[in-house]
Formats: C-alpha cells, structure tokens, sequence
C-alpha cells in the first residue's frame, strides 16, 4: 500500500514537472501572439512588479542592517571590521538578494497570480476569454510570466541597493566604521561579472522564469473550485522554494 | 466568414448537429444526437439535470469535439476548424455564461468593452458609443462605471449580454440565463431574450428548466434525456406529445422514464440480508 | 484610458527604478568604481618580495588612487618580481626617482603600491621604471628577525625536489606553496615527522624553472597575513651554487606562533604560560 502511494507521488510530480514543461512550451509559442496584449503584460508588471516594491525594500533594509549588525561583530574578533562593506556586500549580491527577494517574490507575487488565475478558471473567466476568441494562455497567462521574469532581476537589484544601504546605515552611521573604508574596501573587492551579473542578474533572472511559470501553472491547471485554488497557492509556494534553493546551488556551482 | 453565409443564402438552419456521439470518463452522453437549429428564431434546448446540455453548447463552440458525428455552424464544421478560423466563428456567437464569468479585473464600461478592444482597433469614441448604446439596450448604462463585485446576479447577467452583443453576433447561446434570478430579473432577462431576438434577428439557443419562462419565448424546445433528442415541438403541443418522458418532465413527476433511484445493486443485499430474500 | 495610463506611468517608474538600482550596484559598489577609464601608461618595477599583492590592486600617491597594478611576474633568472604599473594619463608629472613600496591597508587588508615622490626634475614615461621599490613587509619579518644566507641551482626536468628539517612547521600542510620574493615557485611534497631526530622533514617540489636558487638559501614557513594560511618562503643565499635535485636545505626557520612573537613584546603577554615550542627556535641548524 505504502509502496503503491510512494510510486504514486513519484509518478504525480514527474507528469507535473512534464505538464509545466509543455506549458512553458505553450507560453513560449504564444508570446509572439500575446505582443498584441503588450498593455496587459504593463498592468501585470504594475501588479506583481511595482506592487512587490514596499515588501522588497523593507526586507531588504533589515536584511542588510543586520549583516551589519552580526558581521560587524564577528570581524571586530579578527580586527577587521573595516572588511564589513566587502562581506555585506558579497554575502547580497552573491546569495542573499537573489534568493530573498526570489522567497518573497514567490510570497506575494507568485501566489496572488495562481490564486487569481485559479479564480478567473473558476468563475468562467478564463473560458468566456476563448469564447470571445481571445486565447487565454497569449491574454492571461503569458503576460503574467513575462511581468514576472522582468520584475524579478529588477526587484532582486532594488533589494541588494537597500541592503548596502542597510549595511551602510548600521556600519557607518551607527557602529562607526569609517566611510571612506567601507566603500573602498567594497569596491576593491566586488566585482561586476562575478557579484552583479553572475550573482544578482543571472540567478534572478532564472528564478523570475522558474517561480513565474510555477504561479501560472498552478493558477491555470488547479481544478476550479475553492478548494482547488487554495491547495494550488500553497503549492506555488512549496513549489517554488524548494526550486529557488535547489537551482540557487546549481547555478552557484556553474557560475562560480 | 462571409463566403459560407453567400453559400448557402437559402439554407434556413444555422446550426445542424449530426450523429453526434460523445463519450465522457465512459458515459455516453450523446448517442448519435440530431438537432437543427433554425435562423432567427428562438431554440430551447431542455432535459433533466445531468444530460449534457451545456456540453451540447460547448460542442458548438467548439470548446470540445465529438467522438462521431458532426456539428455544422453556418456551414462550417467546428470540429475541424483551425483554430484561426474556429477564432473568426466564434467572433461571431456570443455566449452568455451561467455565473456571467465578467472580468474581475475590470469595471462593467470596459468589460463590455473587452471584445472590442481585443479584435478591433477602433477609435476610443467609437468604442465607448458602442459600449454605452449595448449598455442602454440592457439598461446599464448608469452602473458603466461599477466593479463585477458591485453588481448583483441580475445585472451582472445583463452586463454579460451586453458583451455577448456587443458584436452583434448572429447567435446567442445562453447558458441557464434564469439561475439564481428573483421574478423581476427574470422577467427582465426575459424581455432582453426575446427583445435581441426581434430586433436585431439574432437566432437564440437558450438552455434552461424554467418551463413557464421558456414557454414565452421559445418558438421551438427540444427535450434531451439519454443522449437522445426525446421530444421536440412548439411550446403549445411539445407537452401534450404523449411520450412518458414529455409527461415525466413537464408534470414533473419524481419518477418515470428518469428513476428516481440512482443506478443500484439490490437493496437487501447492500444492507446484508440473503440475496433470496430481496 | 486614465486608468490604463497611471499604470503604464507606475510601471514605467518602477522599470526606472530597478535599472537604477542595477546602475548603482555595478558602478558604485564595485572595482568598476576604481578602474581608469582614461588612457595610461605603464611604468616597470622590481619588487624583492610583493607579499599577497594581486594584479588590479590600486596604485596610491599620497592615499589618492592614481592607477592600478597590470601584471605580476616573476624573473626566472632573477629572485625579483617583476610588476607592471598602470598610472592614469592624467598623473603624468611623477618624477622618475619616485619610490614603489607596497603597503597593506589595515592589518588585514588587501595591498596596494604606494609611490613617494623623488626631488627629480624628470618625470615618468611610458615604459619607464621605478627604480627604488621597498618590498611587501611579511609579518613575521617585522616582528622575529630576519634570517637570511646565499647559493646556486643546476638543471633537472619537470619540478625538482628539496629537503628541509624544521623543529616546527606550525599548521603547514601538503600542497602547500613555496614561494620566493612572494611568488609561489612550488609546493610542499610531504611532510614527515623523524623518528630519529625528532623533527620535521618537509619536501618540496620546485618548479625547475627556477633552477637557480643558492644552496645557501633559507626555508621559513611563514603565515599570509595575520590568520591565513601558511607557505614555504625561500630566502635567497649567496652561494655560488645552486640548489640541486634531493638536497637539504641547511637554513631553515620553523613556524612562529603570533602568541609567542607578542608575548615577546608585551611582557604581560597572555600567551606567557604557553609552551614554547617552535617560536623561539627558529634558524636552527641540522
């Protein structure tokens, strides 16, 4: 019986991963259709991009100050506090901003997109949207997952500027290591390619697909009703987490 | 589109179903159906809960395929449409859906305008002209400005054909426009029926229960029950046929041709009693 | 639509906004801030030891970044490294008896080449040198003593392998570098405890490009920095003779440890209670 289920569960998520990569197919075939629905790709970017913003910074802020705060501590063992810019800075740009920002992208983006997707195929949206012959997958669901791949590289920027600045506020302005310090054995140390693209583009750039064609999949395949859309928004998010941290030492590993 | 409309200028019968077979998770339900669909008049399509006639309204749209036969609308096969041209058709048939399905994304002025937004380029005063005449006809054109969430069933099936029409379609299938409504909106979704349906010549296939309501409207009903047209008529002679099923139906007996008892095994021997006792 | 409009405005903000952010990361935050944009040019000097100096580490006049190290290589005939200079077009007036000494910014931080004007009338060119350069200070050399000798090398293929018997060799662990005037030239091959003479025999690859190491040299396990890793220095002798394959290095200094050096310093040192081992004996002779 045990066995039965386990093969069972093997089974499911292997048709679920193979349904989502023909969706993606899909959406890929569809986006030169949906170019015509560029307006609703701007409302979405409002909605999942612009709306993210206040969650990003905030987090983002905290995110910072308290690598401050903790590394701070750590390298006054060493007497080497004037490293904290370097390391706040590595530690953001590298892992914590793309990861983060992709968790709470997931959070509040990618589970009001399944939910309102889940939605719309409840109330019948989605079929009176092909009964007015407009296909739904170029009108709802591509616009969507291209707002979300956008945002995503733009949001994990915003959030690693307001970490420095967070790491700035608690190092320098609180803690008291010298300015100049903090930013020259930054700039020393960082580098464009390996830090900013490799670390923060690159890596939210393939969350932004994963975690967006996560949401939209979900929204669009959950059976609709109620209780439909509830369970697929948690799976969006379990969905997404455990991809975003799977792929995030993958990519690490190739883009070392 | 307009080719098959030249085509056929005389050909009264705008959506003719043949030998339709249809087998869903192994029930059949249609077995070899035969329906024809007259222009410009008014159709309604009834039958117990259960007998698939939403699912006949899908296959005319082309949302699902038949395992056999065909459905023919306007001369064209849907089932083997691209989806291009199955697009332009459906461009052409407004649907209004049991639960409206409005956008929720948008105010009533712009769900309507949704279609025309989608399929045309038209100038913005052109659109909103269209869309506050479709809202006048329904008389909506004060609420232009409310949410979906703001409106109740009533108006909200209102605003739904008005987007139905905004394109003023040649066919109108409504999905059980009565559901749910008080008297007065039923009375009201009643007037818009068969007003469309006058004025503007668009054939109607309407899908309901209400008797009484389909009774002044429908120039013609066909009864659905097993896959199978059982009955058909004007509104005045369908019930006095005099097959067990038209007399089932529209006395509305709880048993007859349709059981009362869902398909069972033996009842003592479901509650444990020796099969020769039952 | 107005409604349409506010978000096309909102969204076309947020857009801003991100690549904004995207502009300040990688302008402001990284090298991108240090590196010359303008043209330069390239002056040559001769450093003894350049310590953990990399390539692209800034070039200061009086704290002010005037351009950046090019390359780092090492003379093989030479125990000298040999690092390119590349200074901004734009500080073209620096007198050409000018003094390289390479400074660590902190205790810990990275180093950079720091230049002393000279008093000469002449300026530097393109292809120039500087002429007196100062070595990186190792840590160990500031606080224990110097110790140093001389000697020569033959040639044998591929790396060529010599011995050296320390009484400590600290945390020193296979594969570790041996370098000379900071430059790495090999690795250590294996270390041994004798169970004769009770000490550390250590054997080291050297590249055999470099065959001309004095078989007076000295071996010293140092430490980068204050809490790095540890490496074989090879202090040049003065021998005439070179080292050859399976030698013994005669000169060796054994790992410190710090707590020792600065027990040594402050006389209420915490670490006096500790057991003297290899600090204090370094440079013995086997």
């Amino acid at each position: 019986m045990s066995v039965a289920s386990s093969e069972n569960i093997v089974v499911r998520s292997l048709s679920q991963i193979g349904d989502c990569g023909l969706f993606l197919l899909r959406m890929i075939a569809a986006i030169p259709r949906s170019m015509r629905h560029y307006r609703e790709t701007i409302r979405q970017l409002w909605f999942v991009g612009a709306m993210s913003l206040i969650i990003i910074m905030v987090c983002g802020l905290f995110v910072g100050m308290v690598l401050g705060l903790q590394l701070y501590d750590v390298l006054s063992i060493f007497g080497g506090t004037s490293a904290t810019g370097t390391v706040v800075a590595i530690a953001i740009y590298r892992e914590l901003g793309p990861v983060v920002t992709a968790l709470l992208f997931a959070g509040r983006a990618g589970t009001s997109v399944t939910a309102e997707i889940g939605l719309m195929r409840a109330t019948d949206q989605i079929a009176a949207m092909e009964m007015m012959a407009v296909d739904p997958i170029a009108y709802v669901a591509v616009p969507r997952f291209l707002a979300g791949v956008i945002a995503m590289p733009l949001l994990a920027c915003v959030f690693c500027a307001l970490g420095i600045f967070g790491g700035h506020l608690v190092g320098v302005s609180w803690l008291g290591i010298d300015n100049g310090t903090f930013w020259s054995n930054m700039t020393a140390t960082v580098e464009v390619v390996k830090d900013v693209i490799n670390g923060v583009l690159w890596k939210s750039i393939v969350f932004g697909i994963v975690v967006s064609l996560i949401a939209v999949f979900q929204g669009y395949t959950t059976p609709p009703t109620s209780e439909g859309v509830a369970y697929a928004t948690t799976r969006t998010v379990v969905a997404s987490s455990i991809a975003i941290l799977a792929l995030d030492f993958v990519l690490t590993a190739f883009l070392m | 589109m307009t080719d098959s409309i030249s085509a056929k200028p005389e050909d009264s019968t705008l959506v003719r179903v043949r030998g339709l077979t249809t087998v869903l998770n192994g029930k059949k339900v249609f077995d070899a159906l035969d329906i024809d669909i007259p222009r410009g008049k008014i159709t309604a399509i009834m039958g117990p809960s259960g007998t698939g006639k939403t699912t006949l309204l899908k296959h005319i749209t082309g949302q699902m395929r038949g395992d056999a036969g065909e459905v023919l609308v306007d001369g064209q096969n849907v089932a083997t449409l691209s989806r291009d041209k199955l697009f332009e058709l459906r461009e052409r048939i407004g649907y209004l859906f049991q639960n409206s399905a409005l956008l929720t994304d948008f105010d009533v002025f712009e769900n309507v305008a949704f279609p025309l937004r989608q399929h045309t380029e038209l100038p913005e005063v052109l659109i909103r002209n269209i869309v506050l005449t479709k809202l006048q006809a329904v008389g909506l054109r004060g609420a232009a400005g409310l949410m979906p969430t703001e409106l109740s069933g009533g108006m909200a099936r209102r605003v739904a054909l008005a987007r139905a029409i905004v394109f003023d379609p040649m066919l109108i299938l409504y999905d059980e426009p009565f559901v749910g409504l008080d008297p007065i909106a039923l009375n009201q979704v009643l007037k818009l029926i068969r007003t469309l349906n006058q004025t503007l010549g668009i054939t109607s296939v309407l899908v309901a229960h209400e008797l009484e309501a389909i009774k002044q409207v429908a120039d013609h009903i066909y009864l659905i029950a097993n896959g199978k047209v059982v009955a058909q008529g004007d509104p005045k002679t369908i019930a006095n046929d005099g097959s067990p099923w038209t007399r089932q139906f529209f006395g509305g007996d709880a048993d007859g041709p349709v059981p009362f008892q869902y398909p069972a095994g033996d009842l003592g021997v479901s509650l444990g009693f020796p099969g020769k006792n039952a | 639509m107005s409604q349409r409009q506010s978000y096309a405005v909102g969204t076309g903000l947020f857009i801003v906004l991100g690549f904004t952010a995207l502009g300040y990361l990688a302008t402001q935050t990284t090298s991108v801030a240090n590196s010359s944009r303008g043209p330069s040019y390239t002056v040559e000097a001769h450093f003894a030891n350049i310590g953990q100096l990399k390539e692209r580490a800034p070039v200061k006049v009086a704290g002010v970044r005037v351009g950046q190290v090019q390359s780092i290589v090492l003379d093989p005939g030479k125990e000298t490294a040999d690092v390119k200079l590349a200074i901004d077009q734009r500080y073209n007036q620096i007198p050409d008896d000018s003094v390289a000494t390479i400074f660590t910014s902190g205790l810990l931080g990275d180093q950079y080449v720091g230049l002393r004007y000279g008093t000469s009338k002449k300026t530097l060119a393109d292809g120039g040198e500087l002429a007196l350069t100062r070595p990186a200070q190792q840590l160990e050399e500031m606080l224990g003593k110097f110790f140093g000798a001389g000697g020569v090398a033959d040639n044998l293929g591929g790396s060529y392998v010599v011995k050296a018997r320390f009484t400590n060799v600290g945390a020193l662990s296979v594969g570790a570098p041996v370098k000379m005037a900071g430059v790495a030239i090999g690795s250590v091959q294996s270390i041994n405890a004798d169970p004769v003479k009770l000490d550390a025999l250590v054997t080291l690859a050297i590249d055999k490009r470099y065959n001309q190491i004095p078989d007076d040299s000295a071996a010293a396990v140092f430490t980068s920095g204050l809490i790095g890793t540890q490496y074989v220095a090879i202090q040049p002798g003065g021998s005439p003779d070179a080292l050859k394959n399976g030698d013994e290095m005669v000169l060796t200094q054994s790992a410190m440890q710090i707590e020792d050096l600065i027990g040594k310093f402050l006389v209420s040192g915490s670490s006096s209670g500790k057991p003297a081992d290899g600090g204090k004996s370094d440079g013995d002779k086997h």
